[in-house]
């Protein structure tokens, strides 16, 4: 494919403001007489507030306004319209330690810290749950009463029959896997500042990967129609899901404040305050049953999952849904039973996190493959080369046996490419053992989802905006959290205008100004954004075609645009610069305003979350990974040293950042894998800060390679898919395969810390022989 | 000074882990910080044959771990220190501030044991001199009066014949506690060891000295049954907590093979 | 409040400080520099790296009378007009970076790494920079632009 921008190594459009320091975050921000806005937290963890008694704070000298639930009138807010269970703050009761319960804006942060100290809560101590299965039990503390059993989510699936299929099957397999409680880990704490305009607007500056939801939740907050809310978008500091797609208590609270002061407020969370409180990933328990034939290929699964919901829904339906729906891939199966429970419990609240859903049950199942494998002799690659689904002709589609379609699976590809590197090939020689090193190499062969299609209002629009000097504005409601969107987008424009990177200028988000987008999740911004830009400078270019076909007295068809150029097809040498195109469209006649707008076409299947059919997403990738690493035998110590990482995101349109986000993808999926989890004591984050919530540091990180695996497929722009959240799915079970190939010891529950590796091998009789 | 505030004031140095305190609101009644870096002299690193090392009270990790002096006469102390935090607070940070912490886990700690320092106490009355080994009395608690300022610290001349290394435990490569530290220092004397010093850090409520491992090895060859004795008692004898970090089983096993590493190294060294 | 004298990227400056207020929040606050970033506040994760003497410290850790008569360099400081220094220009070129929360205290800690050690090896650049944490990059072209960033202040 001869593409003048897509597939360059290009720098970031926002890479100077970034090298430089001048790229504002949210708490760079601040306006003329601001306040500062502090949260107080509940200190008990499962509680009816009896009373809140704010007078000693209100008359500290420097408070000007203090926030409880009254305020907020009852509203609640949440993913479907009946889960609104959250409350800006605790209403009447509060469900796990540290849930906001008023709020505090004055002159400065320490007045409003200290104020906080001054509200007096009077709490009567309930009983709390800290597990799922113990929460579903009868007599278990209800967290909610309109959920009496504390599930906040079912589903029951059944595809084909698992029981006939396991009677034929040669091996079956039950075993339990569990996913541990990992959090998104972003450097920049969840921040905002708000101004809440006297006339009935209001103006905030959050920082929100996906500013869309934010607006939504705060026009119905507040009462407002949508045109009067208008979010700013910083630059962001990071997304990974959860929080930053949410709105959290800070954000209610300093538009409240604002309110009532009709001073600007702003509020930044301290890291302490967001690893002890914000959205986690879920932790789910997968009970899997599995068969396949003497030939090693599969026949049945049955996966009853167990995860735990923290103590409100968010976005957990969607979380359950695809834990489930996305079991049949990469590999095929024609049997599947899916029952999923999402249990209330006293903790901080879980939602969507990078590999959202699908991580926790591809990780158990690529893990039961191997152990399958292990016990006919077969190859775990060849295991899976046996198994996966072929890349579809062009033109067909293949359809799973609950209606996920995909019309490019480069998961054989993947898999062949890692199988060929000597990474692979030559494991047998390299060294097995130095000192009291064990090393081993593992394999993992994972999808995810990609372009996400949901429920909801989930379409996109994108402006370009042609200005007569043949520069160039996009404008989208997409948001660059450091994924690399801005970047891709901008190409994507280039490209179809064909002009040079250079000339086209995003505008960041401003709900006032640029269509609306859902937002940065589910992988669907260069898919569908992308899609909306590309259609968008389609229309422009046609403009800017005819009137140069005017001028030429050709058709337009016979013009072609690359590297800002407008030339003949048929003459090369017949050229005029885009600028002079450009200035020639606007100034015909008494002048022209060139514009192009464009919209994705998603999918018109909606996902039945009753039966688990349908597509979550527009496609999906495809990642094999081969981990090297090395089991210190009496310590326990895992060092990674290689990462082999073979992606099909069907074309990576920006190099430079597809392999980045691999990169990070998949340390980040190393941290789950053996660093991180959240050490609780009965509701109490005993592990809040960086020092020890493990996160993998520079001395820790492998040496990464990236295969691309190009499959072009035909719904994404220029052939693209997704490039986020692959790496970070198929990074744990490749590593605990690697870590079972060090020690002989399946490990089903992470992470697999050092402590857990030590204790299995004393239990196995193999610790300091 | 700090003795008129009676405990409303405290000294600063590097200032990495009062800092923080003071931000979450631990010291409510703290009134004054007193900047010892205004102090001329008192970051001063010297070494004198007979008197062995002296570091000065505001002498920074990253000054001592780069002194020349340091790296030339003690080896072992350079590649401790290299082990805390990052650049950053190694920077600003002291050895005094890390022992007055008396954090179970501090990292200068064992190598100070090991290597058997003694601290310049002083105050407006005068001044003491107290061996490390006396200094730490319980989890973040010395024997450091509120008026009292450590101002100097002593390090023995290391005798002929003899090398120690101090080893650290813990989830990740950088920027951890330790979760088990041990500093082994022997003294060689023919084929036997003329003089062992074995110390821990967060295994106990304090760092310490671990006399039964060390008589194992005293008067004995470094060979692999005295190593695995004294691994094992420094094993027995550790009282570690089961805290989020690691459980009490795990951490005594990693004495057992820390320790039993630390001497395998200096039985090498040696040869 | 106590009164001090810094001098910040060239300039010098006189302050009325609270005492117990941190460089960063002088920084950020006083002077509006907001390159420096706050990701922990306790000294943990870098973001707030600057060089203060010479030496890179984290602001957070840094009370602001302490810094009376100190020489200062944030971010802001590092590039001369529109010419971006070399380890900028080598972050730009490589993609050393997604959200760029991180980058002002890479790129701070990189300088003081590269003056330390021009050549740094692979487990230097690593060993240098692991007082910087970085959850978007997995760090591999943190690493590259550091090595590139070495090359082009070597000339």
């Amino acid at each position: 494919m001869d593409y003048a921008v897509i597939g360059q190594r290009v720098p970031r459009v926002d890479a100077r403001e970034k090298v430089t320091g001048a790229a504002k975050y949210a708490a760079d921000y601040s306006l003329p007489d601001m306040l500062w806005c502090k949260v107080l937290r509940s200190p008990i963890v499962h509680a009816k507030i009896l009373n809140i008694d704010t007078s000693k704070a209100e008359r500290l000298p420097g408070v000007r306004a203090v926030i409880t639930a009254k305020d907020f009138g009852g509203w609640t807010w949440g993913f479907m319209a009946t889960t609104r269970d959250e409350p800006p703050l605790a209403m009447g009761k509060v469900r796990y330690l540290h849930e906001a319960v008023a709020g505090v804006a004055a002159i400065d942060e320490e007045i409003a810290e200290e104020a906080t100290e001054l509200i007096k809560v009077d709490y009567e101590e309930l009983p709390g749950v800290f597990d799922p299965e113990e929460a579903m039990k009868i007599g278990a503390p209800v967290i909610h009463d309109y959920r009496p059993n504390n599930v906040s989510v079912e589903y029951h699936w059944n595809y084909g029959d698992v029981e006939k299929a396991f009677a034929e099957s040669y091996i079956v397999r039950e075993d339990r896997f569990k996913t541990g409680r990992v959090t998104k880990g972003y450097l920049e704490p969840p921040a905002s500042l708000a101004y809440y305009d006297p006339s009935g607007s209001i103006t905030v500056w959050p920082a929100k990967q996906s500013p869309y939801f934010h607006y939504r939740h705060l026009a119905a907050c507040f009462r407002l129609p949508l045109s009067k809310v208008r979010v700013v978008q910083p630059f962001i500091g990071g997304g990974f899901g959860g929080t930053k797609n949410d709105s959290v208590a800070g954000d209610f609270c300093a538009v409240m404040a604002s309110k009532k002061t009709g001073k600007p407020v702003k509020f930044v969370y301290s890291q302490e305050e967001e690893l002890s409180t914000s959205k986690r990933r879920h932790s789910m328990i997968t009970y899997s049953k599995m068969g396949a034939t003497k030939d090693g290929l599969l026949t049945a699964v049955q996966a009853k999952v167990i995860a735990e919901g923290g103590a409100y829904t968010a976005i957990g339906p969607l979380s359950m849904y695809l834990a489930g729906s996305s079991i049949p891939i990469p590999y095929k199966l024609e049997n599947f039973k899916y029952d999923g429970y999402r249990v209330f419990t006293n903790n901080p609240v879980c939602a969507a996190m990078r590999g959202h859903g699908i991580t926790h049950t591809r990780f158990a199942h690529d893990l039961q493959m191997e152990m399958i494998a292990e016990e006919l002799g077969i190859d775990f690659i060849e295991m899976r080369l046996r198994n996966a689904i072929d890349n579809p002709k062009p033109g067909t589609v293949y359809r799973t046996v609950n209606d996920v379609t995909l019309k490019t699976c480069g998961m054989k590809e993947a898999l062949t490419a890692i199988k060929k590197d000597p990474i692979w090939a030559q494991r047998e020689h390299t060294p097995k053992k130095v000192g009291s090193t064990s090393f081993g190499v593992g394999i993992s062969g994972t999808a995810y989802s990609g372009g996400a299609r949901q429920l909801g209002h989930q379409a996109c629009g994108a402006v370009i905006r042609l200005c007569e000097d043949g520069t160039v504005n996009l404008l989208t409601g997409a948001t660059d959290c450091g994924q690399g969107s801005d970047t891709v987008l901008c190409m994507i424009a280039a490209e179809e205008l064909g002009v040079k990177l250079d000339d086209v200028v995003i505008k960041r988000v401003d709900t006032a100004y640029t269509p609306c987008d859902p937002g940065s999740y589910g992988s669907r911004v260069t898919l569908l954004a992308g899609q909306a830009t590309q259609i968008a400078a389609a229309e422009v270019k046609k403009q800017l075609l005819e009137a140069a076909a005017k001028t030429w007295s050709i058709k337009p068809e016979d013009i072609q645009i690359r590297n800002s150029v407008v030339s003949l097809k048929s003459n090369p040498d017949k050229t005029m610069t885009f600028e002079n195109l450009a200035k020639l469209a606007c100034y015909s006649g008494s002048g022209a305003v060139i514009l192009g707008k464009g919209y994705s076409s998603y999918g018109l299947e909606p996902l039945d979350f009753k039966t688990g059919s349908g597509n979550s997403g527009t496609s999906y990738s495809f990642t094999a990974q081969a981990t090297r690493l090395g089991v210190d035998l009496e310590t326990g110590h895992t060092t990674v040293t290689d990462f082999l990482i073979a992606h099909d995101c069907g074309r990576p349109l920006n190099p430079i950042g597809a392999e980045t986000q691999n990169e990070g993808g998949a340390v980040q999926g190393l941290g789950q894998a053996i660093y991180e989890e959240f050490v609780m004591e009965r509701g109490e984050t005993q592990n809040p800060t960086f020092l020890d919530y493990k996160m993998p540091r520079s001395t820790d990180v492998p040496d990464i390679r990236i295969i691309d695996i190009i499959t072009d497929d035909p719904d994404g722009p220029y052939g693209a898919k997704e490039a986020s959240e692959g790496s970070h799915v198929s990074a744990p079970p490749s590593v605990i395969s690697a870590i079972h190939d060090a020690t002989g010891i399946w490990f089903t529950e992470q992470p697999v810390t050092p402590e857990k590796i030590v204790k299995a091998l004393k239990d196995a009789g193999k610790w300091m022989k | 000074m700090l003795g008129s505030y009676k405990g409303d004031a405290k000294p600063l140095a590097g200032g990495t882990d009062l800092i923080p305190q003071i931000k979450a609101r631990e010291m409510a009644a703290l009134r004054v910080v007193v900047d010892l870096k205004a102090i001329p002299g008192l970051d001063a690193i010297t070494y004198d044959a007979t008197k062995g090392l002296s570091i000065g009270a505001t002498a920074t990790v990253t000054a001592v771990e780069r002194s020349p002096l340091v790296r030339q006469y003690y080896p072992m102390l350079a590649n401790a220190l290299t082990t805390m935090a990052s650049p950053q607070v190694r920077n600003r940070a002291t050895i005094t501030g890390n022992i007055c912490s008396a954090v179970p886990s501090a990292d200068s700690a064992p190598t100070l044991l090991a290597m058997e320092a003694i601290l310049r106490l002083q105050n407006q009355k005068g001044e003491r001199l107290v061996p490390i080994t006396q200094f730490f009395t319980g989890p973040r608690q010395t024997v450091l009066a509120n008026d009292e300022l450590i101002t100097e610290i002593r390090i023995p001349v290391p005798p002929p014949k003899s090398c120690g290394v101090y080893l650290k435990l813990s989830p990740r490569k950088s920027m951890d506690l330790a979760v088990v530290g041990v500093a082994a220092f022997v003294v060689r004397e023919g084929e036997t060891c003329k003089d062992v010093r074995i110390a821990l850090g967060a295994v106990a409520p304090t760092p310490i000295r671990e006399a039964r491992a060390e008589s194992a090895l005293l008067g004995k060859k470094l060979n692999d049954e005295s190593i695995a004795e004294a691994a094992g008692a420094a094993s027995s004898e550790c009282r570690p907590i089961d805290d989020h970090r690691a459980a009490r089983e795990y951490r005594c096993d990693m004495v057992y093979v820390l320790t039993k590493r630390a001497l395998t190294q200096l039985k090498e060294e040696a040869l | 409040m106590k009164e001090i004298r810094i001098t910040v990227n060239g300039k010098p400056y006189e302050l009325s400080v609270r005492p117990h207020a941190t460089l960063l929040e002088v920084i950020r606050e006083d002077l509006g520099l907001t390159g420096t970033k706050e990701g922990c506040g306790v000294g943990e994760c870098g973001a707030c790296t600057v060089i203060m003497n010479g030496k890179s410290v984290n602001a957070c850790l840094v009370l602001a009378p302490e810094a009376d008569g100190k020489e200062i360099t944030t971010i802001e400081g590092l590039a001369d007009g529109d010419k971006l220094d070399p380890i900028q220009q080598a972050f730009y070129e490589i993609g050393g970076l997604q959200c760029g929360f991180c980058t002002p205290g890479m790129i701070m800690s990189t300088k003081a790494l590269l003056a330390d050690k021009p050549e740094p090896t692979d487990q230097e650049i690593r060993k240098g920079l692991e007082g910087n944490f970085c959850r978007c990059t997995g760090y591999t072209k943190i690493f590259e632009s550091v090595r590139e960033a070495s090359r082009k202040s070597r000339g």
